[in-house]
């Protein structure tokens, strides 16, 4: 299960691996900010899900980081409620319509206008993720019932 | 008068506010667990700070100018937000004939965090002083 102590020390871990790389410092903080917008997001959809046991045992959270060449690619799996597909979906395929002068434009509007949510989140993650990555970013839905699906998404780092 | 002086953690800046010596400063990294009780209260000083100075006494003579030092080495989206908070303040203070400077520092090579800051300033539409730091 995911809380933020686990977090907490996968982002150490991450932080060292990449010092001792001696990973370019550009790329160190973007790799680093993705993790983080990542596992805050897993992290808040966590507790929709973390009663419903048998569901969370076949379809677990994951997070996954892989340094390809001298490219870094991140993997992402969690359990989100159907009523929040469309709106991931929507925001995700309005992003990768964007150039990344429009992303930054996105950035600062969306930047005023954020309301922080009970949960610490400013709405802000995805936008913030597509303006790091610079590319564009893969996703994917699989059904689980008529009440959750499994949210796949894959960012890529490159030198 | 009420002043800030808040430690940094692993997770959290040091943040310190200092009207007497006209500073405010931010330093380190940004991802509090309760990202809005780590700065409400900043906001809320800040403002009350700011918002009672009339433009006429000013706090300050002409020469010295209120510092806000960003030393940032990472911060979250939602720390973002209340970044770009606190940075409307200033320009708000500014605009009503405070004397504010907003001094952006980024580590060399850190070209991202030199355009955050530039961002933040197009977004407010105040210049800051951007200064490069050797580690």
């Amino acid at each position: 299960m995911i809380n933020l102590e686990v977090i907490d020390d996968i982002l150490l871990k991450l932080k060292n691996y990449l010092q001792e790389k001696q990973i370019e410092l550009v790329i160190r903080k973007r790799v680093y900010t993705l993790a983080v917008e990542c596992l805050d997001n897993i992290y808040k959809h966590a507790d929709h899900t973390n009663h419903i046991s048998e569901i969370i045992s076949e379809y677990p959270p994951r997070f996954i980081i892989e340094k390809i060449y001298d490219d870094f690619q991140i993997n992402t799996g969690n359990i989100i409620l159907d009523i929040n597909k469309v709106k991931i979906n929507d925001k995700l395929e309005n992003l990768n319509k964007l150039t990344l002068d429009d992303i930054t434009i996105l950035y600062k509007k969306s930047l005023t206008n954020a309301e922080i949510s009970d949960k610490g989140g400013a709405g802000l993650g995805l936008i913030v993720m597509a303006k790091i990555t610079t590319q564009k970013i893969k996703y994917d839905f699989q059904k689980i019932n008529d009440k959750f699906f499994y949210f796949a998404m894959q960012l890529t780092i490159k030198k | 008068m009420k002043t800030i002086n808040i430690a940094s953690t692993e997770k959290s800046p040091k943040v310190l506010f200092d009207p007497k010596k006209y500073i405010f400063e931010m330093e380190g990294n940004s991802r509090p667990e309760n990202v809005r009780d780590f700065f409400y209260p900043i906001i809320d000083t800040l403002r009350d700070f700011f918002e009672e100075i009339s433009p006429e006494k000013k706090f300050t003579d002409n020469e010295t100018a209120f510092n806000f030092n960003f030393k940032l080495e990472y911060f979250n989206s939602a720390s973002a937000k209340f970044i770009s908070d606190i940075l409307v303040i200033i320009k708000n203070g500014n605009d009503k004939g405070l004397n504010m400077k907003v001094n952006w520092y980024f580590d060399d090579g850190d070209d991202d965090m030199k355009e955050v800051g530039e961002d933040f300033s197009e977004m407010i539409t105040f210049p800051f002083s951007f200064i490069m730091m050797q580690r």
